[in-house]
């Protein structure tokens, strides 16, 4: 959810509604002989329109259970719940005179500062993290289906180190009797290893199986793993270079694509952990606005009967 | 010795083998080969097939000089002989390989050819391979010299040189009968048998190719093909009730009935899925049904009278079923192109069927007497019922149908061949009886596919009603077969029934300029990302702004919510700049979904929008064919046969291809209205995305 200009006229009206409020709020608090009082006719006015913004805005929730539900568009309902949710605390600070009463009031007006806290910071969470998610996460999936795709990676790779191998013994395979003679010649010249021979063949295919089954595979597999090689972008990449110098370059694409599932994997972690950032503060958000409609309902059942 | 007589005759009637190449004894002899040399004792050898006996003459068949000679030819036509070639692979007989392999010669000395001469993939019953071609002609003498078909011929120069079908034309566009004389002549893996592998035809008795031929449908087919599929073709019988193939089911055969009545018929409920409920109320409940046309009649409703299936007669839409008998046959798209059973058939009385594969299918539909005797019953049978299941034609009299009954003419297309070309003259109208036709046009930036044709559509009437050239190009897309009214009969229908003519310059029109609107829209979109991505395809996407997406997944639960828990759309795709083209129905310009349809079901509007019809049977191929995942089946119960208890009925479920309807019922679909943070928009993808396209630099996109 972006704010920006389209939520001018939620802004304006939230903006005179709250000039309004406390232009009435101040002569009346300045004249009141006891203060200000929530039992005050202006009193129980900001109270119920507090109130009645606190339950629009719980009506959201109730909304999103029934999306089909042609009762306004559900972009409108999420004005609503942002602007008046936001202006309903002020009201109910009104209603109370700024104090927070009896135990009741007072564990409802705490709460109702959480929810309030928690709702503000969500929306700027959902301002800015699509933005930086969009641009940090071009491989980005659906968060649900991440275990499954970290699967598909792993045997992915599985199949290209294998594909690979193959490629490095089949050559050892087919070699001529000539060039297994020269092979075993190969050592080292002039202080350079040769590694064009068919045992340097053989060796990096031995490598990259244990590298599959040492680093990779378990690096796929697991979610997180961040402090694994492969989960650090630039040690991963001094990683693949190595074995890029070992194998020939008809093979270097298959290197390319065992980098990119790791990088793929590395942007489904930061997608897990951007998602239960932007999604995460819901969990005391939530559970709190309902806690607190319900002892704003009792409290104001009990004011009104007592 | 008789005069005349060559040496290697000579040598055969005493006994003594000489090896050769080109040459068989049916055969003329020709002597390109060379490996029948022998000793004359003159200053060359010579080709024993060609050169006659002289009386006094002495022949040394297998000297030394004479062997070393012949393993050098050998030699030389291995080192471009692709081996093991196919028909040695096959059956290990390839002539050519078993004289390598008598003179020893594992790896020839000299270079091989560098200029590839292809294979010729196109026939459904014999492989071409050019590269293993020696050019003995011995396929070429058993084409014109003993079947008389003079349709095999040399071709090319020097390394290009080969053999070649008509004016070098593909196999199976040739005129080709596929007798398969070349193939048994071949001495090599040039031409082999194509066995159809990976099909299996059902229990039932394999006849051998003395039976076969005796049967009316096999007169002239070659026995000699008979020979090399003899398994490909089995005799079944069905008890009166059974079940012979079901509708939906992937198949790969074709029947043809000999004894015995059959009836075809859909078993799928008449209906499309309707999606009702809350725009009478707030808070009723939406629900998808299946609504019959009568109940619910939607814009641009087809009016179609007739089902067109994969038989020999259509399925009236009131009643959809229809009568088989001796001498029909059905499944020919099953067998040839393999798409879905588009019907159901089961025995009325007992029956006899012949069960066939796609080879022995393709060899009868090249077959003379079949040809003739399946125009026959087309003429006497389906002319009426085609012509009447499009309803630009319904109004026609009897009398002039059956006066286009012996007029009109059964043409068959292979896939990718060209049925009338932009720019051509106009000289026919073509209604399609079978297959798929891709209708397209070239403009400067390649080729546009304006239509998919299925069968009862039809092609040609803007050329011969304005007396322009052809303005598009007609290709079959598979194995396709049209009926081919000529121009002066159409003339004639025209002036006959006005309203026809009036019916079909309006489509004419509309046809027209809808082709206008595709070509300024594909003018005015350059940008390569676009078109790569297929949204130019496109008339109707739901783009997520990901900017505003918080993942929340309400336009998904949403969307499942109106459509009975099943979603059309998975908030996944394409990325264009910030947007996300999610996975739902994009209404496109080259609705590839449509391909394939074994019953036509899935077609546009005239605004482009795909509609699916009522007597859509589930099958499935439309939503393996489009391209973005954009079709699902939807499940409802139905009262299904019971195939313990023939007659009996039992609940079951059928399941419907649906896509995205854009929830018509309401002003807006139900993914953008439940979106809360204003992220999910459906729009017009040119107009939508004008402002990106404008931009210089291509945008940023994944795949």
């Amino acid at each position: 959810m972006l704010i920006d200009h389209t939520h001018r006229k939620w802004l304006v009206a939230s903006a005179v509604a709250l000039t309004i409020a406390t232009a009435v709020y101040i002569p009346y608090a300045l004249r009141a002989p006891q203060g200000p009082r929530g039992g005050s006719a202006l009193g129980l006015t900001y109270g119920i329109a507090g109130f009645l913004f606190m339950l629009f805005a719980g009506l959201l929730g109730l909304r999103k259970k029934f999306p089909v539900w042609r009762v306004g568009r559900a972009q409108s309902w999420m004005r609503g719940h942002l602007w008046l949710g936001l202006l309903s605390f002020p009201l109910i600070l009104f209603h109370g005179g700024f104090h927070f009463g009896g135990p009741l009031t007072r564990l409802s007006m705490w709460m109702f500062v959480f929810v309030w806290i928690s709702g503000i910071l969500g929306a700027a969470l959902q301002h800015f993290m699509p933005r930086f998610q969009t641009a940090q996460l071009p491989m980005e999936t659906i968060y649900e289906q991440i275990d499954r795709v970290r699967g598909q990676l792993a045997e992915e790779a599985s199949q290209l180190v294998d594909e690979t191998c193959s490629a490095l013994e089949g050559e050892v395979s087919h070699a001529s009797e000539r060039q297994r003679a020269m092979s075993a010649s190969a050592g080292t010249q002039g202080g350079l290893t040769v590694a064009s021979g068919l045992q340097a063949n053989e060796q990096v295919s031995t490598q990259l199986r244990q590298f599959l089954d040492a680093e990779m595979r378990p690096y796929l597999q697991r979610p997180g793993s961040h402090a694994m090689t492969l989960g650090q972008g630039a040690q991963a990449q001094k990683l693949f270079q190595q074995f890029r110098v070992l194998l020939p370059p008809e093979l270097h694409s298959n290197l390319d694509d065992l980098e990119n599932i790791c990088e793929e994997k590395r942007q489904l972690d930061k997608q897990s952990r951007l998602h239960k950032i932007l999604h995460g503060w819901l969990l005391v958000h939530i559970p709190l606005s309902y806690a607190l409609l319900l002892l704003g309902a009792v409290h104001a059942v009990v004011a009104l009967k007592f | 010795m008789p005069a005349g007589t060559t040496i290697f005759d000579a040598a055969r009637v005493n006994g003594i083998p000489i090896p050769t190449l080109c040459h068989q004894q049916n055969e003329n002899p020709v002597g390109v080969c060379r490996v029948c040399v022998v000793d004359v004792g003159q200053r060359v050898y010579a080709a024993s097939c060609i050169r006659q006996c002289e009386p006094g003459m002495t022949v040394k068949t297998s000297t030394d000089p004479v062997q070393a000679a012949r393993n050098t030819l050998v030699e030389l036509l291995m080192s471009d002989h692709p081996s093991p070639c196919a028909r040695q692979q096959q059956s290990g007989d390839c002539e050519l390989e078993r004289l390598a392999a008598a003179g020893e010669i594992t790896e020839p000395r000299f270079p091989h050819r560098t200029t590839p001469r292809g294979k010729d993939d196109s026939s459904a019953v014999i492989a071409v391979d050019h590269e293993a071609c020696i050019l003995c002609d011995r396929c070429i003498r058993g084409c014109d010299d003993i079947r008389d078909n003079w349709v095999l011929a040399r071709r090319g120069k020097g390394y290009q040189a080969g053999i070649a079908f008509d004016n070098n034309l593909p196999m199976s566009e040739s005129s080709c009968v596929s007798c398969g004389e070349c193939m048994v002549s071949c001495p090599t893996g040039a031409l082999t048998n194509k066995r159809v592998v990976g099909t299996q035809l059902g229990e039932g008795d394999v006849l051998n190719p003395a039976e076969l031929l005796h049967l009316p449908i096999f007169q002239n087919v070659s026995g000699t093909f008979l020979e090399l599929n003899q398994k490909a073709v089995v005799k079944r019988h069905f008890k009166a009730g059974e079940i012979v193939c079901r509708e939906g089911e992937f198949g790969s055969t074709a029947f043809y009935i000999l004894e015995g009545q059959a009836e075809v018929f859909l078993s799928s409920p008449i209906a499309h899925v309707k999606t009702e409920g809350s725009s009478k109320g707030f808070f009723s409940k939406l629900q998808s049904l299946l609504a019959p046309r009568e109940g619910d009649r939607r814009s641009e409703e087809s009016d179609r009278p007739f089902i067109p299936i994969d038989a020999s007669v259509d399925l009236p839409y009131d009643n959809p079923i229809a009568e088989l008998n001796p001498g029909d046959m059905f499944g020919e798209m099953t067998c040839m192109s393999y798409y879905p059973r588009s019907a159901t058939v089961r025995a009325r009385t007992d029956c006899v069927m012949l069960e066939m594969l796609r080879n022995v299918l393709d060899i009868l539909q090249r077959n003379k007497t079949f040809r003739a005797q399946l125009e026959r019953n087309y003429r006497a049978r389906a002319l009426d019922s085609h012509l009447r299941s499009v309803p630009v034609f319904a109004s026609l009299t009897q009398d002039f149908i059956d006066h286009l009954r012996d007029r009109v003419e059964l043409l068959r297309f292979n896939p990718g061949q060209v049925i009338c070309r932009q720019g051509d003259p106009a000289d026919s109208f073509y209604l399609v009886r079978i297959g798929f036709v891709k209708v397209s046009e070239q403009r400067p930036g390649g080729e546009l596919v304006l239509a998919y044709l299925a069968r009862g559509g039809y092609f040609g009437e803007i050329a011969l009603l304005s007396g322009i050239p052809r303005s598009a190009t007609c290709t079959a897309l598979d194995h396709v077969e049209v009926v081919r009214i000529a121009g002066e009969d159409f003339q004639l229908m025209l002036d006959r029934f006005p309203d026809v003519r009036q019916k079909l310059e309006a489509i004419a029109r509309e046809r027209i300029e809808e082709n206008q609107r595709h070509t300024v829209q594909a003018q005015n979109v350059p940008v390569d990302q676009f078109l790569a991505q297929g949204l130019m395809e496109a008339q109707s996407l739901l783009v997520l702004d990901l900017e505003k997406c918080t993942r929340c997944d309400q336009c998904v639960h949403a969307c499942a919510d109106a459509h009975d828990g099943v979603s059309r759309l998975v908030r996944e795709g394409l990325r264009f700049d910030k947007y996300l083209v999610a996975t739902s129905c994009r209404q496109c310009r080259d609705p590839l979904c449509m391909v394939g349809c074994p019953v036509g079901s899935i077609r546009r509007r005239n605004t482009l929008e795909v509609i699916i019809e009522d007597w859509c049977i589930g099958c499935g191929l439309c939503a393996t064919n489009c391209p973005y995942g954009n079709i699902n089946l939807h499940p409802f119960p139905a009262e299904l046969d019971d195939p313990a208890h023939p007659g009996h009925k039992i609940a079951g479920v059928r399941v419907k291809a649906t896509s995205c309807d854009l929830c018509h019922d309401h002003a807006e679909p139900s993914c953008v209205y439940a979106c809360p943070h204003d992220a999910a928009h459906r729009v017009n993808p040119p107009e939508f995305f004008a402002g990106l396209l404008a931009q210089p630099a291509p945008s940023k996109t994944r795949s």
